[in-house]
C-alpha cells in the first residue's frame, strides 16, 4: 500500500493521489452549486477510480479484522460518495436541460472544448430521443394536423445563469464588472484572495471554470 | 369553456407534487377530443375569414385554445416523466406492482427506456481502466460508519454479503450490516436503520 | 447542499488524537498518517478521529481554539463588532459538533464550551439576518460575506439567493413593461420556459 505516486497517462508530470482527490472534491462542490453544467474532469475521475481499484485489491490481502481494513474501507466509501454524487449531479443537469446542452455541446465538440464526456453525450442524446418518442406516442400523434409538431425550442429549458451564488476567491481577481441589466449603473469590484461574495453566477462563470474562484 | 379540462388535469398533478397519481387516461382522451373539435371548426371557418372579418377573432381564440391544450398536455406528461425518473433511482429497474399500475403502458415503456439508458451509462463508467461500471444509485448519502444496525421489516430470505457470508433476513430480526450493502434494501422498505 | 454534506466536507479537517495502540504509518489516498504510538499525539482527519474514538482506540485532543477563555473572547469580539469576525476554524461548528458529540469526556469543560459555541453561532446568525434584511432593502444584487463559514452560508440557502433572484426578476419585469395594447400577437403563447 505504498503507491503514493501515480502516473496520469499522457502527462509527463506526476501527480499525487491526494491532489487528484482534492481536485475532484473541488469539482464536485462547484458542480453541485453552479446552475450550468461545468467542463468534465474525467481524467481525474478515472485516475481516482484506478487508485480505488488498486487500494481495494490491497485491502483484500489484509486480514478482515485488521484495523487498517476498516480505515481504508471508510476512506474509499467517502471517495466513492463524492464520485457518485458528482456524476449523478451532472446527469441530473443533463436530463433537465438536455436540449440546450446537446446544442451547445455540438459546437463545443467542433472547437474541441467539450464539457461532456463521450458517455455523457451519448446519454444526453438517447435521453432526448426517449422524451421525444414518449411525447409523440402519447400526445403528438393523437392531436389534429399541424398541432403534431414536436416544437423543440418550446420544450427547451435553460439554466438560470443570473441566479445568485456564493463564492470564495482562490486568488485575487481585479475588475469584475457587475453589469447592470439596463446598462446604466455598472459596478466594478475586486475579489481579493480569500474574500467571499454573493453575486450573479454569469459574472464569474469563467472564474469558476478556470479555478480562480470556488463556489461555496 | 375551452381549455378547462386541461387545467383540471394540471391542478390534479400539482396537488401531489411529490407522489405520482394514476395516469388520467380518460381526461386526456377528452382533451384531445376537444382539440379535434376546435380544429375542425377552425378549418371550416378559416376559408370564410376573407369575406367575414369578424370570424378572424374567433379563429384566433380557438387557435390559442388549441396551443394551450397542447402545451398543458405536454407539461402534464413531462412532469410525470420527471417523477417516473425518480422511481428508477429509488426502486431500481423493477417497479413494485402497485406503482407499476399508476403508469400508462407508454409511460412504462418510457421508464424502461430511461432505465436502460441509465444502466448503459453506469455500466460503461470506468471501462477503459478495467471497471465493470459503477452503480450511481448506491452511495446516496455521505458515509458515516461502515456498519449500521438494521431491523428487518419483512420475511425476505437469504442475503449474500460481498464477503461471502450469508445471512437470513426474517421479519423483526436485527442485524449489524455493512452500510453500503443495505442501502437498496432500506429504500425498498425491507430493512429499517435503527442506529 | 444539505447540512450533512457540509459536515462531510468539514470531516476532512485535520485534528489531533492520542492513540492507545501502536501501528505503522498508514497510507491513505488523502495522505499518509502515523506512525501510531500509544500515548503520543498525532494528526489525522476528523472522520478518522471519530471512527477511532468510536472503536475506543484513541482520545481526541481538544483543538487549540476549543477552550473556554479563548471562546469567551471570540464571543465578546463578535458582540462588539458590526462585521463578522474571523472564526478560528472554517468548520468550527462541524468540528465542535462531532468532537463534542463523540468525545465530550476528552474535552475539558465540554458542556460550557458547547454553550459558548452555541451563543457565538446565535449572535452570528442574528447578525446574518440583519445583514440580509439590509441587503434586500438596498435592492441588493451583490453582497460581500467575508468570514462566514460554509455551514453559516448554507443556513441562508435557499432563502437569500432565491430572494435576490426574485428581486432581479421583478426589476427586469418592471423596466420591461410597456403599456399593454391588445392585439392579435397577445394571443400567441410564448413558449420559452425557464427553470430556476
Amino acid at each position: 500500500m505504498d503507491e503514493e505516486q501515480l502516473d496520469l497517462s499522457g502527462e509527463e508530470e506526476e501527480i499525487t493521489a491526494d491532489v487528484v482527490l482534492k481536485t475532484i472534491q473541488t469539482s464536485w462542490q462547484n458542480e453541485r452549486l453552479s446552475p450550468e453544467i461545468l467542463p468534465h474532469r474525467n481524467d481525474m475521475v478515472e485516475c481516482m477510480l484506478g487508485q480505488i481499484q488498486h487500494m481495494e485489491r490491497n485491502i483484500n490481502k489484509l486480514p478482515k479484522t485488521d484495523l487498517r481494513t476498516s480505515i481504508h474501507k471508510m476512506e474509499l466509501s467517502r471517495i466513492k460518495y463524492i464520485i457518485c454524487n458528482y456524476l449523478k449531479t451532472r446527469l441530473e443537469k443533463i436530463e433537465q436541460n438536455c436540449i440546450i446542452i446537446i446544442n451547445d455541446e455540438k459546437q463545443r465538440i467542433e472547437s474541441g472544448t467539450n464539457y461532456l464526456t463521450p458517455l455523457e453525450y451519448r446519454y444526453a442524446q438517447e435521453h432526448l430521443l426517449n422524451i421525444e418518442h414518449h411525447l409523440k406516442q402519447t400526445i403528438l400523434n393523437q392531436v389534429p394536423g399541424n398541432m403534431q409538431v414536436f416544437e423543440i425550442n418550446k420544450m427547451s429549458t435553460v439554466p438560470n445563469l443570473q441566479s445568485h451564488v456564493f463564492l470564495k476567491a482562490n486568488e485575487t481577481v481585479h475588475g469584475i464588472v457587475l453589469e447592470d441589466h439596463f446598462g446604466d449603473q455598472d459596478e466594478e469590484i475586486d475579489l481579493e484572495e480569500g474574500s467571499q461574495h454573493i453575486l450573479q453566477y454569469k459574472f464569474i462563470a469563467d472564474l469558476v471554470k478556470n479555478g480562480k474562484v470556488q463556489l461555496i | 369553456m375551452f381549455g378547462e379540462k386541461v387545467i383540471e388535469l394540471l391542478k390534479e398533478s400539482e396537488r401531489n407534487r411529490e407522489t405520482l397519481d394514476q395516469y388520467n387516461d380518460e381526461k386526456i382522451r377528452q382533451i384531445i377530443e376537444e382539440m379535434h373539435v376546435l380544429f375542425k371548426l377552425n378549418m371550416n371557418d378559416a376559408n370564410a375569414t376573407t369575406e367575414n372579418k369578424s370570424l378572424w377573432t374567433t379563429v384566433q381564440v380557438r387557435h390559442s385554445a388549441l396551443e394551450r391544450n397542447k402545451r398543458c398536455l405536454l407539461a402534464y406528461l413531462y412532469n410525470r416523466m420527471n417523477k417516473i425518473k425518480i422511481l428508477r433511482w429509488e426502486f431500481g429497474s423493477v417497479l413494485p406492482p402497485d406503482i407499476r399500475e399508476l403508469l400508462s403502458d407508454a409511460e412504462y415503456d418510457w421508464f424502461s427506456k430511461y432505465s436502460t439508458n441509465l444502466a448503459t451509462y453506469m455500466r460503461s463508467l470506468g471501462q477503459d481502466i478495467g471497471y465493470n461500471g459503477i452503480d450511481l444509485t448506491e452511495n446516496l448519502r455521505p458515509p458515516k460508519s461502515l456498519n449500521i444496525e438494521v431491523l428487518c421489516l419483512v420475511d425476505y430470505g437469504k442475503l449474500e454479503l460481498e464477503d461471502g457470508d450469508v445471512i437470513m433476513l426474517k421479519k423483526n430480526s436485527t442485524h449489524f450490516l455493512p452500510t453500503s450493502e443495505c442501502q437498496t434494501l432500506i429504500r425498498q422498505g425491507i430493512l429499517k436503520q435503527i442506529t | 447542499m444539505d447540512p450533512y454534506e457540509i459536515e462531510f466536507i468539514g470531516e476532512n479537517r485535520i485534528v489531533s488524537i492520542i492513540p492507545n495502540f501502536s501501528y505503522d504509518k498508514i497510507y491513505l489516498i488523502c495522505g499518509e498518517f502515523g506512525p501510531f504510538r500509544a500515548g503520543l499525539p498525532m494528526n489525522v482527519p476528523l472522520w478518522l478521529a471519530v471512527m477511532l474514538k468510536q472503536k475506543q482506540k484513541c482520545r481526541i485532543v481538544a483543538p487549540d481554539w476549543m477552550e473556554v477563555d479563548n471562546l469567551e473572547n471570540i464571543k465578546e469580539e463578535e458582540k462588539r463588532s458590526r462585521f463578522f469576525t474571523k472564526m478560528p476554524n472554517e468548520h468550527y461548528m462541524v468540528e465542535a459538533k462531532l468532537i463534542l458529540g463523540a468525545a465530550s469526556e476528552d474535552i475539558p469543560n465540554a458542556s460550557e464550551i458547547k454553550t459558548i459555541i452555541k451563543d457565538i453561532w446565535d449572535i452570528r446568525m442574528s447578525k446574518l439576518r440583519t445583514s440580509m434584511d439590509a441587503l434586500m432593502k438596498s435592492g441588493g444584487s451583490y453582497g460581500r460575506l467575508d468570514h462566514l463559514t460554509m455551514m453559516e452560508i448554507n443556513s441562508v440557502k435557499p432563502l437569500l439567493p432565491a430572494a435576490m433572484d426574485e428581486l432581479l426578476r421583478i426589476q427586469m419585469m418592471s423596466k420591461k413593461t410597456t403599456p399593454a395594447t391588445l392585439n392579435s400577437s397577445t394571443f400567441s403563447q410564448s413558449g420559452t420556459s425557464q427553470n430556476t
